[in-house]
């Protein structure tokens, strides 16, 4: 059972590095918009216009 | 009389053939040439997947304006400083997009967008209707961007960059890292109270359980201290405004346990409680997320106020006219309105005549004649004459800024349930503190080495956390529920008047009736012509007029065409079909003889006349509803008392009680009427509900107990409205009060549940028969019934 006396820091460690990288996403913006991407997946370009388009 | 609807905006079709555009293989018909152009500019960026993904429109909803707006402008500096931010080369605007209703509009926006040599990035929110574009100043202007927007059928409106700050976002953000700490601290500390459980019963080496009570701590200290924090903080701010809310017996619930936990670790105590505290403060913080999620959509409607005003004015200096930001109008400045712009400020009509529609202030269909000296609203829209004004009040200080400060401060002093079931849970906080003070006595005299854990069995059994949760578990339930339901709850105060209302009072126009006016009978004076040809000749006369009433005369088939039409303001139409010269209007406008009869309590009535001689006469009339009978019906079964309340004239009032079987209906009522009358029902000791959409009735949503506002009236409404009412049907509203019925049963329930539970729990505990992992196991299962019992609500309705 000892095992447990580093498997569990280890655990917390890997928990810390979660939170940190959750923190950094959230600050970069990617989770200011909670709605579209759980549709954006079903949406995706992959026709090919016609023509070049002039924009 | 039509041929389906527009591929593009879903407006009626007038023939098949007319606008055609190929679509995938497939030849699609569009209303106009605008939608036609919109169609084939999305088929050819390669976008037309746009058509398969979007949800259905709102017939109108991606239709082109007619006129193209003068986006050049927007590429000059100062519009630049006043709507972007630019450094250097690179500039960034916030833009709000209008039209922009599902994922898939954002997707075209962004895709679409991203292909522009020189923008640097998009970020479309299809939510906030937002679009935030970085982008290189030397390849293109913030005009041409605007421009392409409105090439894809939206309607663009630059936004300052004060009112572009969104604070929401950094709450939200804010709030999810809050939430995720106590999801992770809870699963965390949930697996090492399974070892610390487990070993209680099959014996466990005092080392490994000291270890994993000191890990349990490490994990739980964040949650307590930063996830927690919010009502900590609300349990302060209570105690010191003296109003108790229920974050104070939260906050307390929380520190108790965790400090005994702590003292229980440090002292090699008989139990811990930090899986209660993670799992407490987990679904509070989730609850708190999802409340604030529906309040953030609120906000969004009511941020889109400021783009009722235009963006851009023209001011008149002597002889020049020039164009400038509507953020740098000052007072007495003269500024020219040309028909279909929205006045830009409080003033008055120093030049001109026109009629306006007030429709966003009033919520009153009706246009408003207005020459020299009249005073006019910003936020009102001038139909049909060139006018100037000399600017009196500007931004906030103008009758929309105050009015929408008035329900914004309205909103937030609303005497609430939430805080009496708070006020009562803090006496029962007290009452468990002195019982556990009293146990503590008694047990230090009686067995002093067995106080300590007694007490603590006592604190943590009768933790009120099943009482704090019966009320908000259910409330968040129910608001997720309603919202699938197409009711937006944006107060959840609203719930519980909802489920007590008495009697509800309807607005009648935009509320009962869609706020369009249809033309109800037609009366012929002259019997060389007919019916049909009547209307044919007021559809051509009407094609150039932007009233509101013109509505009722579009036609999807017309031989006759008018040609030199004149608008004449606040009369009617004059056009000539066929070398004769035909009118269209009020009555002393066609003729030179008045010879028919007016009831001027009746409905209106446009007459259509030639060579000064009456024709034939429409009586207009906004339709009701589709489905508002059976609402009705419905809702005077459930023993609502009905009462249609409106500021329009007796007889079409009078028309739509008695279409919908109303017998309390009031017509001609001002605000202030309203107002009245909801005030005299609650003194009667009555609640009601108020469903109305204009701005005027902002007021009197705010006082009614509960208050509907449809999605698609004046923004004001929505933002002192409980409840949006999302969609075009007003079946919500009946299914809405069953569910806050059956709401409030579960809150009663869960109530009595806590209560029940804490009551038999207490005296165990306070006699010793409670070891503190049962009374934690206790706690938790009470509060996880509690929890489970309020998810019900979430399938409610569903099959």
């Amino acid at each position: 059972m000892s095992i447990l006396y580093v498997l569990i820091p280890l655990a917390l460690l890997l928990l810390g590095g979660a939170v940190w990288a959750f923190f950094w996403a959230v600050g970069s913006g990617q989770f200011d918009d909670l709605d579209t991407p759980a549709v954006r997946i079903i949406m995706d370009d992959d026709k090919k216009p016609p023509e070049k388009p002039e924009l | 009389m039509s041929a389906g609807a527009c591929f593009h905006c879903a407006l009626p079709v007038d023939r098949v053939d007319q606008f055609q555009v190929e679509i995938d293989g497939e030849l699609k018909s569009v209303c106009c040439p605008g939608c036609k152009a919109v169609a084939e500019l999305i088929r050819d960026t390669g976008m037309s997947s746009y058509y398969a993904m979007r949800e259905d429109p709102q017939p109108g909803i991606g239709r082109p304006p007619e006129d193209a707006a003068e986006w050049q402008i927007y590429d000059r500096d100062d519009m630049l400083q006043a709507f972007a931010d630019a450094i250097d080369s690179r500039a960034e605007a916030t833009i709000y997009v209008g039209g922009m209703y599902c994922a898939a509009c954002g997707w075209l926006i962004e895709t679409t967008l991203a292909k522009v040599p020189g923008i640097a990035s998009v970020d479309v929110n299809p939510v906030t209707h937002r679009v935030r574009i970085h982008w290189h100043t030397a390849d293109l202007g913030l005009g041409r961007i605007l421009a392409l927007l409105a090439d894809l059928g939206y309607d663009p409106q630059p936004l300052a960059p004060e009112s572009a700050a969104r604070p929401e976002i950094a709450e939200q953000r804010t709030a999810l890292k809050r939430m995720l700490v106590a999801s992770l601290g809870m699963m965390q500390v949930m697996m090492f109270a399974v070892g610390l459980y487990a070993g209680d019963f099959q014996g466990m080496d005092a080392d490994m359980q000291r270890f994993l009570r000191l890990v349990s701590f490490i994990v739980t200290t964040p949650v307590v201290f930063y996830s927690a924090r919010p009502f900590f903080a609300g349990a302060w701010r209570g105690i010191v405004s003296r109003m108790p809310g229920m974050d104070l017996p939260v906050s307390i619930a929380v520190s108790t346990a965790y400090i005994g936990s702590v003292y229980a670790t440090l002292t090699n105590g008989p139990a811990v409680w930090f899986d209660s505290v993670v799992m407490f403060v987990f679904f509070l913080t989730l609850g708190r997320f999802l409340e604030m999620r529906a309040r953030h959509r609120s906000i969004d409607r009511s941020t889109a106020l400021s783009t009722v005003l235009p963006n851009t004015v023209t001011r008149v200096d002597g002889d020049e006219q020039l164009t400038i930001p509507a953020s740098q109008l000052l007072s007495g400045d003269v500024v020219l309105v040309r028909p279909g712009e929205s006045i830009p400020a409080d003033g008055v009509l120093i030049d001109g005549q026109t009629t306006v529609d007030e429709a966003l202030l009033t919520g009153e269909a009706e246009p408003r004649p207005k020459s020299t000296g009249d005073a006019l609203v910003a936020g009102s829209v001038n139909l049909d004459g060139i006018v100037t004004m000399r600017v009196e009040k500007t931004g906030s200080d103008t009758t929309l800024g105050t009015i929408s400060r008035m329900s914004e401060r309205a909103r937030y002093a609303r005497p609430a349930f939430v805080q009496l079931a708070d006020r009562v849970a803090s006496y029962i906080v007290v009452a468990i503190l002195l019982v556990a003070v009293l146990v503590g006595t008694y047990w230090y005299f009686a067995a002093p080495d067995r106080a300590f854990v007694i007490t603590l069995s006592v604190l943590v059994v009768t933790c009120p956390c099943a009482l704090a949760l019966a009320t908000p578990a259910a409330f968040a339930a129910a608001g997720t529920r309603l919202s699938e339901l197409h009711l937006l709850v944006t107060n959840g105060n609203a719930i519980e008047a909802l489920s007590r209302s008495t009697r509800i009072l309807f607005d009648k126009t935009g509320t009962l009736t869609r706020g369009l006016p249809v033309i109800v009978s037609t009366q012929i004076f002259d019997d060389a012509f007919n019916e049909m040809q009547c209307l044919r000749i007021a559809s051509a006369l009407e094609t150039v007029s932007t009233h509101p009433i013109a509505t009722a005369f579009t036609m999807t088939e017309n031989e006759i065409v008018a040609d030199g039409q004149r608008v004449a303001t606040g009369d009617g139409v004059a056009g000539t079909i066929a070398g004769q010269r035909w009118r269209l209007g009020r009555q002393e406008f066609v003729s030179s003889t008045i010879m028919d009869a007016v009831d001027q309590d009746k409905s209106t009535s446009v007459y259509l006349g030639t060579a000064g001689h009456l024709v034939a006469r429409f009586d207009l009339d906004d339709e009701i509803r589709p489905g508002a009978d059976k609402t009705l019906a419905q809702l005077s079964q459930l023993g609502l008392q009905l009462a249609l309340v409106s500021g329009d004239n007796k007889e079409p009032v009078r028309r739509v009680a008695s279409a919908l079987h109303i017998e309390d209906c009031h017509s001609g009522c001002t605000p202030e009427d309203k107002l009245a009358i909801i005030r005299s029902a609650q003194e009667a000791g009555e609640t009601v509900t108020m469903v109305g959409d204009g701005i005027n009735d902002a007021p009197v949503l705010a006082g009614a107990d509960a208050s509907v506002a449809p999605v698609h009236g004046a923004l004001l409404a929505q933002t002192s409205a409980d409840i949006i009412l999302l969609g075009d049907a007003l079946e919500p509203v009946a299914t809405g009060i069953l569910l806050a019925r059956k709401t409030m049963r579960i809150v009663k329930q869960n109530i009595a549940w806590a209560i029940v539970y804490n009551a038999t729990a207490l005296p165990l505990a306070a006699m010793g028969y409670v070891p503190p992992w049962a009374a934690a196991i206790g706690m938790s299962a009470s509060s996880l019934i509690v929890v489970l019992n309020a998810l019900r609500l979430s399938r409610y309705g569903a099959p």
